[in-house]
């Protein structure tokens, strides 16, 4: 029996441990999919044993130099502080709040895109101050679950850890089982402190874990038959594009989403979503827990992905043989304009950087453009997910229906590693899903194609839609070549010199210079 | 109002500033320095997505940004200590780094872990390289704290001692929290401008005209400091008069327009006691130059008879809040209604503001200003607003533009967050930006809005 995901906990494991999870890799893809022995690990994940041995830790390369990045913390704000009825207390000293204003903007566009009336973010910091950390915080929590109340009459409310209260030990759990019969209405601790998981992902899972805890219908007193959870962020609407002709319609989770959409989770007839990365941990949990496939596909990525997607789809709801159908008639309707943009862009290269089963699908966009991918950049790789679908290993299905990519490299957002990463191999233009790095690697050249809105390349109509916003991002070439003759990036001439992106972690003698004038 | 709203609550909504480890973005305004950033995943991001994206999109440069080195701090620092990464991370990033100076800001988990930090910087202070520490968690204060610990740090482990003359006519500017204003670039060159044409050498620190860690190894040999913000660098000024027996000239008033500016250099001259032939003649030609302008801008102002604002509201840091609403009121004759600051201005100089405001501000105006940082109250303070004369003036950040469509006010940013603008370069202080400031004012009052 699949037992995924463990839901009596407040807490959730982090995806190092639960996943295998790295930040740190350079090689081939296929050599990564050969060492991440995914099925081995889809095995495990639904109650089976492969023997001693199975599912071993993958070979991480560390990095002495790290850069400004995300944390899980983060991630719980753009999650849980991007709903529209329920309030997120960050329980931390202030700055842990200062990109609010970000998420914020980020919501009024997905309100937007959505078709939602306008809101500012619902979010209140504790703003914990020097004897806070002495003498706790614990008062200062109640005051603000009592004025987060009385402010906003949310449905719920929720609780950020963060790295200063976790380390003061600050108890969440308790507070909030202790003021929930006050305020009435449920109160959700969040352990999502930055420093506890290596990679930010795992908030989307804290955000995930907390909803199915205390949100999520747990007896579903019926069922909607044409409602489909879609594991989303702010993208815009088109997966109702994409699945009206099947009858059904979509439940985005979780943000712009409110109290209501959360709850109705355990109704829906399936959880789908646009990223594994993302939405693997939801989508196992309600599958486990609360009864709803999840669909067992590859991602609604290219042609090849969309059509097995859809068909998956399609079984679920019964709909087999209305799915090939429409198939057909999608795969006549783009093939024109495709075939223009095939011509367009022959002979071009790209480079993906994102997530990494996003950037999977990004991939497969790009190659059914025609456009070739000799490196990509993802800044995570997990070598099982949590759904663990015979279906889902998202890297096997790019390489085995696009082919290998010579120069796969895992690392997190690393900026100072794109000077060796864009010399190995061509590169017209990047599309990079993080901040920090575009701006840098911009600096180099080379166009970049800042994907914020997530939706963009899915379905058939995402290869098109991508294909007319890289004729506008080739074009600005121009930009970057005369910033790339005027500004030079801070780094010496020595680091420009090197080619490979891990020098400083392969090199074992790099730092004998400055050890030796330290006297070390 | 509830017994809750009534006692002032000291959790904060809609944020309006970052904290003291966001002080790396002041490393950045040096040219050649290099932060370094000991601190967890996720602070950097944040701390400069607020001063550098989500203000006005100003941007980063050189090791700012996705440039900037940080230790991410992992579970595994926090039970064992992550000095070994800390050293890990200060190696590489004098190796592949072009830096002059190199600044570690520890951030909430370093402190809290009880890493020490300047035990394991002072091993590299002691090799030769040009490195310094500063302790800028967050639960110390906001980013205008986190900026003077980092100028005090560099001042006292970068500059040194010194015993050398002091240079007539020499000034070191100290001006405003480098990131945090959106303008602050624009606003350095023209402060800058203004005072060389008065006939000084101002030795710049920060921003487009700092020439690099050298103006900081200058500071010492300044005749004086010239502090030009209600409150932020007055704690620096006061350092280096004990460090460097270097006397302060503080102005609270940034000046904007040409009453306040002409003001303003006769003052600076007078204290510093140079000869004032050069001064005066700048004056009589920015004067000119700024009036030739006005008067061109006086006909609209008089003829434009499809309604124009008469009544502001303003909320931003002190320093700002301060500046705009004097130079509407009192050069302009917008009638102010509300005047509210959000940046924590510590306790000791809030008298002397509040006085400002009340009596200070223009002939005939007088302002209850309101200190406060907390959004939500902030909105309620504007909501209370009874506008009564045509279409209020809202000027604020990005968290009033609900509320300003809400209240049919014309609105635009000028403080900490700003998502609705995007600034390259611009100053609305001074000579030649109180002109733009009109322009922007009156530019989102034409056109049948």
């Amino acid at each position: 029996m699949a037992n995924r995901i463990n839901l009596n906990m407040t807490t959730v494991k982090n995806r190092e441990l639960r996943l295998g999870t790295i930040i740190g890799w350079d090689g081939s893809a296929k050599e990564l999919i050969e060492q991440s022995a995914y099925d081995e690990r889809s095995i495990k994940k639904h109650g089976g044993c492969k023997g001693a041995g199975q599912g071993c830790r993958l070979c991480e390369l560390q990095s002495p130099l790290n850069q400004e990045t995300m944390c899980s913390n983060a991630i719980v704000q753009c999650q849980i502080g991007n709903l529209t009825d329920c309030v997120l207390i960050n329980h931390a000293p202030i700055g842990c709040s200062s990109e609010d204003a970000k998420f914020n903007l980020t919501m009024h566009m997905g309100l937007a895109r959505r078709g939602k009336p306008q809101q500012n973010t619902l979010n209140i910091s504790t703003n914990l101050q020097e004897k806070d950390m002495v003498f706790g915080g614990a008062a200062k929590l109640r005051q603000a679950i009592r004025i987060a109340k009385e402010r906003y009459n949310p449905k719920a409310i929720f609780i950020a850890m963060a790295c200063a209260t976790a380390i003061t030990g600050e108890d969440i759990d308790s507070v909030a089982e202790e003021m929930e019969p006050e305020v009435g209405v449920p109160i959700i601790p969040l352990h999502c402190e930055g420093f506890r998981s290596k990679h930010w992902s795992t908030g989307f899972d804290v955000a995930f874990h907390g909803v199915l805890r205390q949100i999520v219908e747990k007896h579903p007193k019926k069922k909607q038959k044409d409602l489909i959870n879609i594991i989303a962020l702010w993208g815009t609407d088109w997966f109702t594009d994409l699945l009206k002709p099947l009858g059904l319609r979509v439940n985005y989770l979780l943000d712009c989403a409110s109290f209501e959409e959360i709850r109705q989770a355990s109704e829906a007839v399936a959880t789908t979503t646009f990223c594994e990365t993302l939405g693997g941990y939801m989508g196992a949990a309600l599958e486990d827990q609360f009864g709803v496939p999840q669909i067992d596909a590859p991602q609604p990525y290219g042609i090849k992905g969309t059509d097995a997607w859809l068909r998956a789809v399609a079984k679920v709801v019964g709909k087999e043989k209305e799915v090939e159908e429409y198939i057909e008639s999608e795969h006549k309707r783009i093939a024109p304009k495709l075939e223009e943009y095939r011509e367009y862009f022959k002979g071009k290269y790209g480079m993906v950087l994102t997530g990494s089963a996003y950037a999977h699908g990004l991939i497969s966009v790009l190659a059914e453009l025609g456009i070739k991918n000799e490196a990509a950049l993802v800044f995570h790789h997990d070598p099982v997910y949590d759904g663990a679908g015979k279906n889902q290993d998202t890297l096997k299905e790019l390489v085995e229906t696009y082919g290998d990519i010579p120069h796969y490299t895992v690392s997190k957002t690393r900026a100072f590693q794109l000077p060796q990463l864009l010399k190995r191999v061509k590169t017209d233009f990047l599309i990079i899903r993080h901040p920090g790095l575009a701006s840098v690697a911009g600096h180099l050249g080379v166009p970049t194609f800042a994907l914020g809105d997530e939706h963009i390349p899915i379905g058939y109509d995402g290869i098109l839609r991508v294909g007319e916003i890289l004729k506008g991002v080739l074009a600005r070439t121009k930009f970057n070549k005369t910033l790339q003759r005027h500004v030079r990036l801070p780094y010496n001439d020595w680091w420009f010199s090197q080619t490979d992106p891990f020098k400083l972690t392969n090199d074992k003698d790099v730092f004998k210079d400055i050890e030796e004038k330290l006297g070390e | 109002m509830s017994e809750i709203q009534k006692k002032k609550p000291s959790v904060i909504s809609d944020v309006r500033y970052a904290c003291a480890v966001g002080a790396t973005n002041t490393v950045v305004a040096i040219k050649g320095a290099v932060p370094i950033a000991n601190c967890s995943p996720g602070c950097q991001l944040k701390t400069t997505a607020m001063l550098t994206f989500e203000n006005g999109f100003q941007g980063s440069i050189a090791a700012g940004g996705g440039n900037m080195p940080s230790s991410n701090a992992t579970e595994n620092d926090v039970v064992f200590g992550g000095i070994k990464t800390l050293d890990n991370l200060i190696k590489s990033s004098l190796k592949i780094y072009d830096g002059d100076l190199f600044v570690v800001l520890t951030g909430c988990t370093g402190e809290l872990i009880g890493d020490n930090v300047p035990d394991l910087v002072g091993k590299y202070q002691k090799a030769g390289y040009p490195i310094v520490y500063a302790n800028t968690a967050g639960f110390k204060g906001n980013n205008l704290y986190g900026h003077e610990v980092v100028v005090d740090a560099i001042i006292d482990q970068f500059v040194g001692d010194y015993s050398g003359e002091k240079k007539k006519g020499l000034i070191n500017l100290w001006f405003e929290t480098p990131y945090y204003n959106q303008n602050w670039r624009g606003d350095y060159q023209e402060l800058a401008r203004i005072l060389r044409g008065a006939g000084f050498d101002v030795n710049v620190l920060f921003g487009p005209e700092n020439p690099g860690v050298e103006a900081w190894k200058r500071i010492p040999q300044a005749q004086f400091n010239l502090v030009v913000s209600p409150w932020v660098g007055v704690k620096n000024a006061e350092h280096l008069q004990k460090k460097y027996d270097q006397p302060f000239l503080h102005i609270p008033e940034i000046p904007v327009g040409e009453e306040a500016t002409t003001k303003f250099i006769r003052q600076v001259v007078e204290y510093a006691g140079i000869d004032k032939k050069q001064s005066e003649e700048f004056i009589k030609q920015e004067a000119s130059i700024y009036y030739y302008y006005l008067e061109h801008f006086s006909e609209f102002f008089a003829e434009y008879w499809y309604g124009m604002p008469s009544e502001f509201v303003v909320t931003a840091d002190a320093a700002y809040a301060l500046a705009y609403s004097k130079f509407l009121a009192d050069q302009i004759g917008l009638i102010p209604k509300r005047v509210i600051i959000t940046d924590n201005t510590p306790a000791k100089f809030r008298p002397a503001i509040t006085e400002y405001f009340k009596n200070n501000i223009s002939e005939g105006v007088s302002i209850d200003v309101d200190f406060e940082e907390d959004g939500y109250e902030v909105e309620k303070l504007i909501e209370g607003v009874e506008f009564t004369a045509g279409k209020p003036l809202i000027l604020g950040t990005s968290w009033e533009l609900t509320l300003a469509n809400k209240k049919g006010a014309l609105f635009f940013e000028i403080s900490t967050p700003s998502s609705e603008t995007l600034i390259v370069n611009r100053s609305h202080i001074g000579y030649k930006g109180a002109l733009q400031f009109l322009e922007r004012i009156y530019s989102a009052s034409v056109g049948g809005k």
